[in-house]
């Protein structure tokens, strides 16, 4: 299954620009809004539209209600007179941008692409849409957008309930205060620990034990993310972050086979599966002890707190053993989502690349004031949508990998 | 009593009835419970009944019965009514708390028009106190020169900005020898400022008087930029189109969702059954996805079958097929039915009265509707066998 996987040439991210990220921008219609995000990344590389080959532009279908919504935008994201693509694959929308734009390059087909993922939930209805993807025949009746408390009562299960939801909600407050030092942040409450015990009894159920404070919010906002290839990223940079790797699992045939697991065994999820493949391929053995900093898709606290045993190829209980000692806090032994993570801002059809973005301004060192400490050599960075798709990033920020191969 | 962002609790609950829909209040009986708590805080109770609001404020903790309470603490409470905290991100950090019929929370946009907080007046030594910031330098160049205002009447006083080497200073009172001074009454100077009074028409109407250098005096709108109020300054509209979708589908089911359908119309269920690896699909789907081959067998499942996993939904989504929010909570049900195993559950709906005590395990059974169709609704729910 696992096929050599080897790029024609090397792609570096040149430049990232993202907006503000907000419950609300009336103040902008959605051209405006991704123009705002092209014009940082622009800036950020230093470069001109007229650097620029080829753009790839995505959000989630349907949920502003606007067919081919890169029509509209052709005047906002630059695209006009220059190849274009449009792509969308749900929740890992960005990241798919990402690996297509890098796929791209690659390729040889174009030197410099930029992606443009975005969304503005607030215009349209995210819940009608969502409940949409379901096939119309069986499971859209059912379909709940997307809630579920099943992780929550598979971990309860496992764990014992109190260790769990503790863990849980203390996975949240971390992100909280991951949050606060983003200025993008749309959503940072300014959480603490003494209110752990109050949120866990207190905050409304949405899915069982799945509750509001645990959920991602709906967001405003876009996110641009310029690549290059090796030859122009060394002219055009000076700090070309290495795109070394990416994978892309689906599993699930469709939706009525998503939440019936098992009843005593846990399947090995797409998470589990993709980082097993994208790091034997590259021959990483320990990834906590690898990679630097880890930018994860995490719609809910639940399934933040869940997948990260899955991509850190955790067993047991580590995962909660981590979490009880900050070993995911910034300035912990493997910081995740320093940027605050998708319960801070989800602007779903950017969401995922915004995690790429973060990612690279963390091998950078740009990423102010929530720069994890110490030098950021290697970064993990993930998407999730639809049927439990999973989108695996690595980024590299030295083009040294390649000297141990063949 | 305290205030937040100028704003006290009290004042809002005072133009509460004021404030009240009637038109938006159609067939809603119900009281709303406020626990402002912290300083400036207190307790009232709105009772909205047959077109009707009644606010009253409360000396004890006793709210007697109410349909929905609110737990707040003041600043937070006066913020979500203002506008300058997000009510949802509140709710969310747990800062206001909603105990009873959460959804009635929906309906108070329509139950009251929006709080406004009554306007502060801009006043002539507002619109002075801005001089220097309004001061565009690079069209002062040169100019070393002293310009008077004398405003006349209730707010008015005596002013001079002093403008010398690209700056410019307001000092109180009138200097000597001034370059060009301002005669005019207070409350004309904050309209004209405002763009409420034409300058021409004052001065030929001889309201607004000019002494001094004419010449500098027609300089003076490039020397100070306009001024801006926040507060009477209309700000242009960024107008919302509001849009409501309504269209008709109709999707093919094809054989084999076909043939599951058809046996739906007999109350029976049936899935399908791979040559390969012998797994059970249901619903039935069109191959088996795993071994890459067509699924043609089909055997008759259940109908009684064992909890897997019991989802308790309390956020009402709408059912997508009607539109229509769903009455909360509600439990979708994976339900391994007899002849089943592993991951081949079948997703549907509890019925409501088995939420309290379902468990995984429990045994239970569809229950259908008298005359099937053909359609995920032929079955209601699936009960507890007791």
């Amino acid at each position: 299954m696992n096929k050599k996987h080897k790029k024609n040439r090397n792609v570096a991210i040149i430049g990232v620009g993202q907006t503000v990220y907000s419950s609300h921008r009336e103040d902008v219609n959605q051209p405006e809004m991704i123009h705002e995000a092209v014009s940082l990344a622009l800036k950020d590389a230093g470069l001109t539209m007229d650097d620029i080959d080829c753009v790839v532009h995505g959000n989630m279908e349907l949920f502003e209600m606007v067919h081919q919504p890169d029509m509209w935008h052709t005047i906002g994201d630059g695209a006009y007179g220059k190849s274009a693509f449009r792509l969308t694959t749900g929740g890992t929308t960005g990241a798919t941008l990402v690996s297509a734009a890098d796929n791209l390059v690659a390729s040889g087909m174009y030197d410099v692409v930029m992606a443009v993922g975005f969304e503005k939930l607030q215009e349209g209805h995210t819940t009608g849409g969502i409940t949409n993807m379901a096939d119309p025949l069986w499971t859209r009746h059912l379909q709940t957008g997307a809630l579920t408390g099943a992780t929550a009562s598979y971990m309860i299960q496992e764990f014992g309930e109190e260790r769990a939801k503790r863990a849980a909600m203390k996975h949240r407050i971390d992100m909280d205060k991951h949050a606060v030092l983003n200025p993008n942040s749309h959503r940072s409450f300014g959480l603490d620990y003494d209110q752990m015990d109050d949120l866990i009894k207190n905050s409304p159920q949405l899915a069982g034990e799945l509750r509001l404070i645990h959920m991602c919010s709906q967001s405003d906002g876009a996110c641009v993310v310029i690549m290059a290839s090796e030859e122009k990223a060394k002219k055009l940079s000076n700090k070309p972050v290495w795109i070394r790797d990416h994978i892309t699992i689906h599993r699930e045939e469709n939706f009525s086979t998503m939440f019936t697991y098992d009843m005593d065994e846990r399947d090995p999820t797409t998470h589990r599966v993709a980082a097993e493949r994208l790091f034997e391929r590259n021959g990483i053995k320990d990834p906590v002890e690898y990679f630097n900093v880890f930018e994860m898709y995490d719609p809910s606290s639940w399934w933040g707190l869940d997948w990260l045993r899955d991509f850190f190829l955790l067993e047991g209980d580590e995962v909660l053993t981590m979490v009880e000692s900050d070993d995911f806090k910034i300035g912990g032994k493997i910081p995740v989502n320093p940027s605050g993570g998708v319960t801070s801002a989800n602007p779903i059809g950017a969401t995922a690349m915004i995690r790429v973005a973060e990612a690279a301004l963390q091998v950078r060192g740009d990423a102010g004031g929530h720069q994890v400490p110490g030098e950021v050599n290697h970064a993990l960075a993930s998407g999730f949508g639809g049927t439990y798709w999973t989108v695996l990033f690595m980024l590299e920020k030295n083009l040294d990998w390649q000297k141990g191969e063949q | 009593m305290s205030e937040y962002y100028g704003t006290t609790v009290e004042d809002i609950f005072k133009t509460q009835n004021k404030r009240f829909r009637a038109e938006g209040s159609e067939g809603v009986d119900a009281v709303f419970a406020y626990d402002v708590q912290g300083e400036g805080g207190g307790r009232w109770k709105l009772t909205i009944k047959d077109g009707a609001c009644a606010t009253e404020k409360l000396d004890s903790d006793d709210f007697g019965e109410y349909s929905v309470k609110i737990t707040v603490d003041a600043e937070t409470f006066v913020g979500v009514t203002i506008g300058k905290i997000d009510g949802t991100e509140a709710f969310t950090a747990g800062k206001l708390k909603v105990d009873g019929q959460i959804p009635l929370m929906m309906e108070l946009p329509k139950l009251f028009t929006k709080y406004a907080p009554p306007g502060k007046e801009v006043t002539a030594a507002d619109i002075l106190a801005t001089s220097e910031s309004r001061f565009q330098p690079e069209n002062a160049e040169g100019l070393d020169i002293t310009v008077g205002y004398n405003l006349a009447g209730d707010g008015g006083g005596q002013w001079t900005a002093v403008i010398k080497d690209g700056t410019c200073k307001l000092e109180e009172g009138l200097r000597d020898n001034l370059t060009v001074c301002n005669i005019v009454k207070a409350k004309d100077f904050v309209d004209l400022m405002l763009g409420k009074l034409d300058p021409i028409v004052a001065f030929g109407a001889g309201r607004l008087r000019l002494v001094g250098d004419m010449e500098i005096a027609q300089r003076l709108p490039k020397i100070f930029s306009k001024f801006k109020s926040n507060a009477s300054e209309p700000v242009e509209e960024l107008i919302m189109l509001k849009k409501i979708i309504s269209v008709d589908m109709k999707y093919s089911t094809g054989p084999t969702m076909g043939k599951f359908l058809n046996g739906l119309k007999e109350k029976k269920i049936l899935a399908n059954v791979c040559p390969k690896c012998g797994r059970k699909q249901l619903p039935p789907r069109e191959c088996c996805a795993v071994c890459r081959c067509d699924v043609d067998e089909f055997v008759e499942v259940g109908p009684e079958g064992i909890v897997t996993y019991c989802d308790i939904i309390y956020y009402a989504s709408p059912d997508p097929l009607t539109g229509e929010t769903r009455e909360t909570p509600y439990g979708a049900l994976f339900v391994l039915l007899d002849g089943c195993k592993d991951r081949e559950a079948l997703w549907h709906l509890l019925k409501k009265e088995d939420l309290v005590d379902v468990k995984r395990g429990d045994r239970v059974r569809p229950v259908w509707v008298e005359n099937p169709t053909g359609s995920v609704y032929d079955i209601i729910y699936f009960e507890k066998v007791r």
